[in-house]
């Protein structure tokens, strides 16, 4: 176990309750993985295997049945803007503009005033959504609004970034684009990350480290350490260890 | 962002203006009474002798200001405490499951019994006047706003709960920043519903025999004869309905600006 890991996940079990009163479904079995500090981390897997619930656990919505999350070497029990979460819809708050949304988090902390418009400008500058301060998020597309969504949680300056298929409901070149700012901003900013994905590709893009989890109950199947080089970009995907790193991958999910 | 003004449509007008006209040829062709029903040309001289006092054509000449204010009033009161315990309980029962399952059943089979049914039993309670008329305001309102409280704070979606808890937010701040802007459009239509009751159980309690308010006028001028004025009180208290619901939504709308124009 290294000695700077941010997020550790130890032999965490949890089930539901069945909605029709029959045995709990069983959702997640003898999870244990951790991340490191400025680790970017996937969890992949078949739809419905549970790993939105591990992020649900980390961000704090939910607490296991039994083993241990720990953040910072702390017992994970609410949520904390320390652990910002990006979920797969944006889920902005309608009522408020673009900056308004972005500023929400430094306005409960009752920072100043000019610091949090100092910032907003950075960070929606930093998501490329200059000029869109005073929009509202239904007249901004769905890769706008989830820009938004990631900007109001950088700007918290978290320790750790939870994504839940953040790009999932978007169209392929939008998907492209989110992805190569996730990579800008996680070596400009330098968060540990925990990613859910159900594309492999995304997955090898993105991470220092993929686990692949199997069907329900999830188990983590395998640990798969991805060593491309940094920056990555297009052409990554013309690596032959690429394709063969995907095909072991897609491999794996469907045995 | 600023609220699209809305155009009139002209052609919303063409109805009413052809019942006015239709109106104006039955009364003036002698097809109805005026007994029954005056023409309008004479219900608009009594409304404005109601205003402004100047043809002393009714007992009324000139009382509009003063029957109208203690009407008011007795809406705002009313309607003041139906809003404060419709809000209060609205909120608690939508997010708190103990609170809704101990609540909600009672103010629902209070609610069967229909809002005039009180009548009689407040009449014992608070005489005839003042108490009554504010009493069955009060607890004609309440209904739509709790109910349209509670349905909107229930639904506000876990996500955007989750999205405040994640920034930062406890259960305080929670309420300010998520739970209650988001249920804010459905407690808006539970207000406006409230207002609206509010002026039919105004009139409700003062047909039973205050001395003053629109409806007090209305119930007396039937009792002289004065048909004209009881038209006139009618229109005064549509009037003052439109009036007060877009009050309401001035207000509501200055308190949290909804994008896309006003709530609805």
């Amino acid at each position: 176990m290294s000695k700077d890991s941010v997020l550790r996940v130890q032999n965490v079990w949890k089930s539901f309750p069945s909605p029709t009163g029959g045995a709990p479904l069983d959702v997640l079995e003898d999870i244990t993985f951790e991340i490191g500090k400025g680790d970017i981390v996937t969890l992949i897997g078949p739809s419905g295997c549970g790993k939105s619930t591990v992020l649900n656990l980390a961000a704090g919505f939910e607490i296991p049945d039994e083993g241990s999350l720990l953040f910072d070497d702390e017992p994970i029990t609410a949520p904390s803007a320390k652990r910002g979460v990006v979920f797969q819809s944006p889920v902005l708050f309608p009522w408020l503009t673009v900056k308004q949304n972005i500023a929400y988090g430094l306005k409960l902390r009752k920072s100043d005033r000019n610091l949090i418009d100092e910032k907003c400008k950075e960070y929606i500058g930093m998501v490329g959504l200059d000029g869109f301060d005073h929009y509202y998020p239904h007249q901004l597309s769905g890769g706008m609004q989830q820009r938004v969504s990631l900007a109001r949680v950088l700007i918290m300056e978290p320790k750790m970034l939870l994504m839940d298929e953040p790009f999932a409901s978007l169209d392929a070149q939008t998907r492209f684009s989110m992805q190569q700012l996730l990579l800008s901003i996680s070596e400009q900013l330098n968060p540990s990350i925990l990613f859910i994905t159900h594309d492999v590709e995304e997955a090898l893009l993105l991470s220092d480290r993929i686990y692949v989890m199997s069907r329900l109950p999830g188990r983590i199947r395998h640990e798969i350490p991805i060593s491309f080089s940094i920056p990555r970009d297009i052409s990554l995907f013309s690596d032959p260890g690429f394709a063969e790193l995907k095909r072991q991958i897609l491999q794996r999910l469907f045995l | 962002m600023r609220q699209n003004r809305k155009k009139i449509d002209p052609v919303g007008f063409a109805l009413p203006v052809l019942l006015l006209l239709g109106w104006y040829g039955m009364v003036e062709g002698g097809a109805i009474p005026s007994y029954l029903l005056p023409g309008p040309l004479s219900i608009l001289q009594v409304m404005v002798d109601f205003a402004n006092g100047v043809g002393k054509l009714t007992p009324y000449s000139g009382k509009l200001i003063a029957n109208l204010s203690a009407s008011l009033l007795r809406v705002i009161v009313g309607f003041a405490i139906a809003m404060a315990f419709g809000l209060l309980l609205g909120f608690l029962t939508g997010r708190i499951a103990v609170v809704k399952r101990i609540l909600d059943p009672t103010v629902h089979a209070i609610r069967t019994v229909p809002g005039i049914g009180w009548l009689p039993i407040a009449m014992v309670w608070f005489g005839v006047g003042e108490g009554t008329t504010v009493f069955l305001i009060a607890l004609a309102a309440f209904f739509p706003i709790y109910i349209n409280t509670a349905h909107g704070a229930s639904e506000v979606p876990v996500l955007l709960i989750r999205a405040g808890r994640m920034l930062g937010a406890d259960k305080v701040s929670l309420f300010q920043t998520v739970i209650l802007p988001s249920a804010f459009p459905s407690v808006v239509v539970g207000l406006r519903l409230g207002l609206g009751v509010s002026w039919a159980y105004l009139v409700l309690g003062e047909l039973t025999g205050v001395t003053t308010g629109l409806g007090a006028v209305m119930m007396d001028s039937r009792m002289m004869g004065q048909v004209e004025m009881i038209l006139v009180s009618m229109v005064c208290i549509a009037i003052m309905g439109i009036l007060t619901d877009r009050l309401l939504l001035r207000i509501c709308g200055w308190i949290l600006p909804y994008p896309g124009g006003e709530v609805k």
